[in-house]
């Protein structure tokens, strides 16, 4: 059993690995088959013909598309993602600090989504029809259905610039990641309470916590021992695929509340037509979500036995 | 006479839907001694899970009790609180619910589950409750204990998972254990099984409350046979005087089914008609529909349950008068 437990993992190693590829040439292809030639853009409009000839073949860019790939993928094993074009500093110096700053906000959200959303869905379940539950799946409605941009000026009035209890936008410390974090988690946590609500009633209603109950349980005691692992599976799933959400909704809330993040890097490096940066920053958010993916999968497999043989 | 393991008298339970009160149970009385096996047959809906239910204090909302008694040696359960009742629950009154692939927790060992009982019920050492229920797996017949505690349900057959349900609802000793259609999914072998495993649990000193829809079941394991229709006992006799002497038409219609069963003839012997609708009964006798001996009083009233031997009762009006002449 050890031994396809292992190999289930080496397989979607392999996956992910194989989708890392993937997305990475996608990017690579789509990238270049933007109109106009970036190095000319860099040069600006009076740049003469053969300059740009000659800077485009010192990038390389005068080679065939896959040859310039495979030269990336080799570099990018070494940490080397090429040099940014607009900011004149290797990539990998760049992505590293704000990767390190949007994990941190994407982590402050994950906590607040998760945290908030079984909370709210589990008090919800059990007190399924009072003013409880619908209370909180009114906040959650809520928060599926705002923008994230409109919920992050909403909260930046409220709570930064009217009470003053926050700062308004920028990092300077922690407290600076609070209204960031309920904006970008908000939304997660209302689709994990709704998740989380209509699981744990559904599994109440099974016959294994009839039998659990017949065995001399406390309710409470049936709710934590027998439903809510049970009740759990769907949501991490969900959970995982949100986190990939996350990534994505924190380009917007980096621009608002100024966070120098991956998200509002790749904003300036599509203004700039900064290929290789926005490559860096694809390529990196790939990875996390690729392996969000594969960690919410072990995670699925250690929790339900069922899958566990056959993975 | 000696004091009964459960005594139920007059038991209504009900549920409370939109569309009105569904009576799912409906005057039922039964006595079950120690260490007798008691069976309880009836079409599907008729309530018989319900019955077990209300004595296991585990009626769903919107159901509830409405009123009468149910006395475990002589203790009332019907007004215990449900703390009291969890700690009756599994220790002296256990269930073996009707399906046995669901019954059990899907991501949790076996093992884990039966062993839980113990630990819940008793203050005993880790090591010692799980002793306790490798002995109780072997008793039940599961092959290679040590391996299966280890197992999750759905690796186990269906005849070892009900067989697990079983060595659950035995392994405190109950002193009462209502098993709701044990071995309808199960194939014939371990059916006759699970049979000779629940008549030497009785044998051992427990009450057992069989339910089934399958009167041969029921034959081979019960000393007293409850009748049910729609929500009513409406005959209840000793197993040899109900096959020998049946009264109730219905009861002698489920009889006919199960002959027809064994004579494998062509054409499977029902009884013509549906179960009415337990949310708008029929006034008089709730078998009136169906029954070929109906007569008008039928219609009108409602028959009493009535005493035609020792412990023969039945529930009809041409009972009645037979009785009378
Ligand atoms: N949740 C519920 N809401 C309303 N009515 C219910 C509910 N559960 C059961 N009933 C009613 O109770 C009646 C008795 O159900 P019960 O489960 O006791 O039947 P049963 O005799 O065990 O049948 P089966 O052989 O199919 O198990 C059913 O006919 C149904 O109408
Ligand atoms: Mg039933």
């Amino acid at each position: 059993m050890r031994g396809s437990v292992a190999q289930g993992v080496l397989r979607r190693l392999l996956y992910a690995l194989i989708a890392i590829v993937g997305v990475a040439a996608l990017v690579f292809v789509l990238l270049r088959m933007v109109p106009g030639n970036p190095v000319a853009t860099l040069l600006g409009e009076h740049a003469d013909n053969e300059t740009v000839e000659r800077i485009s073949s010192s990038l390389g860019l005068d080679q065939p598309l896959p040859v310039q790939f495979a030269n990336y993928l080799l570099g990018a094993l070494r940490g080397d993602f090429g040099e940014s074009y607009t900011l004149g500093k290797p990539v990998s110096e760049l992505i590293g600090p704000a990767f390190v700053n949007t994990l941190w906000l994407a982590l402050a959200a994950a906590l607040v989504a998760w945290v908030v959303g079984i909370a709210c869905g589990l008090f919800a379940a059990i007190r399924k029809g009072t003013i409880v539950d619908r209370l909180f799946m009114g906040f959650s409605l809520l928060g599926v259905s705002l923008p994230v941009f409109m919920v992050s000026m909403l909260l930046q009035y409220v709570f930064a610039r009217y009470l003053h209890w926050l700062p308004v936008a920028g990092i300077s410390d922690w407290t600076g990641y609070i209204l960031p974090a309920i904006a970008l988690g908000w939304g997660s946590a209302g689709s994990i309470a709704r998740l989380v609500r209509s699981s744990i009633i559904e599994v109440l209603q099974q016959d294994y916590i009839d039998t659990a109950r017949a065995k001399g349980r406390t309710n409470s005691q049936v709710l934590v021992l027998h439903a809510l692992r049970n009740a759990m599976l769907p949501v991490i799933t969900l959970m995982a695929m949100q986190f990939s959400g996350l990534l994505s909704g924190a380009v917007i809330t980096e621009t608002v509340f100024s966070i120098n993040g991956i998200g509002r890097l790749s904003v300036q490096a599509i203004a700039g037509r900064d290929i290789p940066l926005l490559q860096g920053t694809t390529l990196l958010c790939t990875f996390v979500i690729v392996m969000g993916n594969l960690a919410a999968d072990l995670l699925y497999n250690v929790c339900d036995p069922r899958v566990r043989k056959g993975a | 006479m000696t004091q009964s393991t459960l005594e139920v008298s007059h038991l209504y339970t009900s549920f409370f839907s939109e569309r009105g009160e569904i009576k799912a149970v409906q005057d039922v009385s039964m006595r079950i001694g120690k260490g007798q096996v008691v069976g309880v047959v009836g079409e599907s809906g008729c309530g018989k899970s319900m019955v077990a239910r209300s004595i296991m204090g585990l009626i769903k909302k919107p159901g509830k009790i409405v009123s009468g008694s149910i006395l475990l040696d002589g203790q009332e359960l019907t007004s215990l609180g449900e703390n009291e009742l969890c700690k009756i629950r599994g220790k002296d009154v256990s269930m073996v619910f009707q399906e046995p692939m669901t019954s059990l927790n899907p991501t949790m060992r076996v093992g884990l589950q039966v062993q839980e009982v113990v630990s819940i019920h008793e203050n005993v050492s880790k090591e010692e409750a799980r002793q306790r229920t490798l002995a109780i797996l072997s008793a039940v017949g599961i092959p290679e204990v040590k391996e299966r505690y280890n197992a999750y349900p759905h690796e186990l057959s269906g005849g070892l998972r009900q067989r697990v349900m079983i060595a659950m609802a035995m392994v405190m000793r109950p002193r009462l254990l209502i098993a709701d259609e044990p071995t309808t999914a199960l194939d014939a072998t371990v059916e006759a099984q699970i049979i000779a495993l629940l008549r030497q649990l009785a044998d051992n000193g427990t009450s057992v409350l069989i339910i089934s829809h399958n009167l041969g079941v029921i034959a081979q394991l019960a000393d007293h046979v409850y009748v049910m229709y729609a929500g009513h006992v409406v005959e209840s006799a000793s197993v040899f005087e109900l096959f020998d002497n049946p009264l109730h038409p219905y009861t002698l219609g489920l009889l006919r089914a199960v002959s027809s069963l064994r004579s494998q003839s062509k054409v499977l012997q029902t009884i013509p008609g549906i179960v009415p609708n337990l949310a708008h009964l029929p006034v008089g006798c709730s078998f009136a529909p169906r029954c070929d001996k109906c007569m008008a009083r039928c219609t009108s009233t409602q028959p009493e349950l009535v005493a035609v031997g020792s412990g023969h009762e039945v529930r009809c009006h041409l009972t009645k008068r037979v009785d009378a002449q």
